[in-house]
């Protein structure tokens, strides 16, 4: 018999016994739907980690202090006079509140020199950066970001008004849209200046950021700015610092690394529930063939090859795991979707999530199909004819 | 020299059952002619289920030897014991065995496709084949929307429409009512009339009398060959 034939035979059969083959399509769907959305979770959170770290610039050095008088502005200014340092900024922060007329949440302000804006870029929702004249030493402006504008209900309307920051008047000047921002979150940008009346005091800083000309120079700057910063201090190389230096390439590939163990692993949960998925097929086709030991008698007696028995059995299982497959894919696709909007990631259908969906479901077919055929194709005509 | 469709030379065929050889049959010589009507009968036990996997080359002799249209069974590998089934021997069936979920035609179809004919073909021939047995108007139905006595002619054009060389019914009236095993009974005959070989497999005396030849079994071995009209 041809092959589109024996394939008809197979289909024929799932359909005639409907209710079945799709509790024995189960296991492999949810498998698969559980690959496809876990890999999606995966990526997509690798994906929002790695932007919020590429915002910050992959050849910045972050400096960050152990204790509220470990750094100071000199300190910066030094590290500014470094060779191949293009850009710096420094930054004071601690927690605070914040208040509008109707309500007051906790946030953390963020003092920052005038090129903080200019280093990190972040997009705009309303209003403007903190400008050149919000630098001035009388202003008292504020930027808001995403989260603590959410938590406020900051409108379009507020623009321009009067908030409260741990009790002194601010003019709110914009809102930041740095949601999916890596450690953003109810955060409120003021300037240095404006920092030190509130929290902190003249000349100490809680972290320093340079950037390094090129990607390339930032491991080389991480060494000088320690060198530097340790003759400072006069620390030996053995002495505990003051402070931590913080690689953002170097972060990113933390990240990734991490990611993909974690990708990994969930992946290794998703594809033992294939192996059961799997094992439910091979159970059923065995039932199958035990059922239908007459009919594969009758089959043989009319001229049927074991060749041909061998096939039809094993498309029966192929197209049960492969169908299971393209319903789980399906399933895991719009698990992933919805998942994308709620993490606020981009969606998009991966071809290697697609192939290695279907390819894993096919596989399964093959591999636990493989024996229930056998043992079929292997009955003796007058055992299978004269079985009750 | 008379064409000889099957031809047994001190067939013997012996069963292992447990750590016990059973022997089902002890030493037959048989030769039927093309164009006979033969009845092997035999109380359960006689051997002839075991002559019928024999002669259907469905087995192989434990020793002699055994000829269907004039190849040797004996050292057949499966695939070439199955083609010369497929080719040499019409199934009849006791309680019909049609295949499940699958219509009229579809049974009949179904040798053809396992000889690698086209589906296009296979259709055709199946059409002729059940249209001469009255079927013309039930090609599409289901088995169980086909009395008792159309499911039997499924089953007889599903062993005519390949053009064997021998139509082996095994108890075919087994599972019917007389009056539609009469009516089977009647087909076979015709099917002799025309020509075939027909070979019926059968404990019932009285369905045996209707063939002209009759191969009485007992204990595995031939008791006695019958011929005329008794």
């Amino acid at each position: 018999m041809r092959i589109l034939g024996t394939a008809a035979l197979a289909l024929n059969r799932i359909w005639a016994t409907k209710v079945r083959s799709l509790l024995t399509m189960l296991g492999v769907v949810i498998g698969v739907a559980a690959i496809v959305a876990l890999t999606s979770i995966v990526d997509g959170a690798s994906q929002g980690i790695n932007k919020s770290l590429a915002t910050l610039g992959t050849n910045q050095l972050n400096i960050t202090a152990m204790a509220q008088d470990s750094l100071t502005e000199q300190d910066a200014a030094a590290l500014a006079a470094l060779d191949n340092v293009s850009v710096m900024f420094v930054q004071a922060q601690n927690q605070g509140t914040i208040a509008t007329q109707d309500s007051r949440v906790n946030a953390r302000l963020v003092g920052v020199s005038p090129q903080y804006f200019e280093a990190v870029k972040p997009e705009i929702a309303l209003g403007s950066y903190l400008s050149s004249s919000s630098f001035a030493a009388t202003s008292k402006d504020v930027v808001f970001g995403a989260d603590a504008a959410n938590d406020l209900g900051i409108t379009k309307e507020l623009l321009g008004s009067s908030v409260k920051l741990n009790g002194q008047d601010f003019r709110l000047v914009g809102v930041l849209d740095d949601q999916a921002g890596f450690g953003t979150s109810g955060r409120v940008y003021v300037t240095i200046d404006s920092a030190r009346k509130l929290f902190s005091q003249y000349p100490y800083v809680s972290s320093i950021v340079i950037q390094a000309n090129t990607p390339e120079q930032v491991d080389a700057l991480q060494i000088q700015a320690d060198v530097l910063l340790r003759e400072r201090y006069g620390l030996g190389v053995e002495t505990t610092a003051r402070y931590t230096i913080t690689n953002q390439a170097s972060l990113i590939a933390a990240v990734g690394s991490i990611t993909a163990t974690l990708g990994l692993l969930l992946t290794g949960i998703a594809a033992i529930s294939l192996l059961v998925g799997g094992i439910g097929i091979m159970n059923i086709m065995l039932v199958s063939v035990r059922e239908r030991t007459r009919e594969i008698g009758v089959r043989r007696a009319i001229g049927a090859k074991q060749s041909n028995i061998l096939t039809q059995f094993l498309i029966e299982a192929i197209v049960l795991s492969l169908a299971g497959g393209v319903v789980g894919l399906i399933l895991g696709e719009i698990a992933a979707f919805f998942l994308a909007v709620l993490g606020d990631w981009v969606f998009s259908i991966r071809l290697d999530t697609v192939l290695l969906a279907l390819g894993f479901s096919l596989l399964v077919g093959v591999v636990f199909g493989v024996w229930p055929a056998r043992q079929a194709a292997k009955l003796e005509p007058i055992d299978a004819l004269r079985f009750e | 020299m008379a064409d000889e469709v099957v031809r047994l030379d001190k067939v013997r065929r012996e069963y292992l059952v447990g750590d016990q050889i059973t022997t089902a049959l002890g030493g037959v010589d048989l030769v039927i002619e093309r164009g006979e009507f033969v009845a092997i009968v035999g109380p359960s036990g006689s051997g002839k289920s075991t002559m019928m996997n024999l002669i259907g080359c469905l087995d192989r002799p434990s020793a002699g030897s055994v000829q269907i249209a004039g190849d040797s069974t004996n050292e057949l590998s499966d695939n070439k014991l199955t083609e010369l089934r497929s080719k040499a021997i019409g199934f009849v069936f006791q309680q019909f065995q049609l295949l499940p979920n699958t219509t009229a035609i579809e049974n009949v179809m179904a040798p053809l496709l396992y000889q690698g004919k086209s589906t296009k073909e296979a259709r055709k021939l199946a059409t002729q084949i059940l249209t001469q047995l009255g079927l013309g108007d039930r090609l599409n139905f289901d088995r169980n929307r086909l009395s008792g006595g159309q499911q039997q002619r499924v089953a007889i054009a599903r062993a005519l429409v390949t053009s064997p060389d021998i139509v082996l019914a095994d108890e075919p009236t087994g599972a019917l009512d007389s009056k539609t095993g009469a009516a089977v009974i009647e087909l076979l005959k015709d099917l002799h009339r025309e020509g075939r070989t027909v070979v019926l497999i059968t404990h019932d005396l009285e369905i045996a009398a209707s063939a002209p030849r009759r191969v009485f079994l007992r204990d595995g071995l031939i008791e006695r060959d019958e011929r005329g009209v008794r």
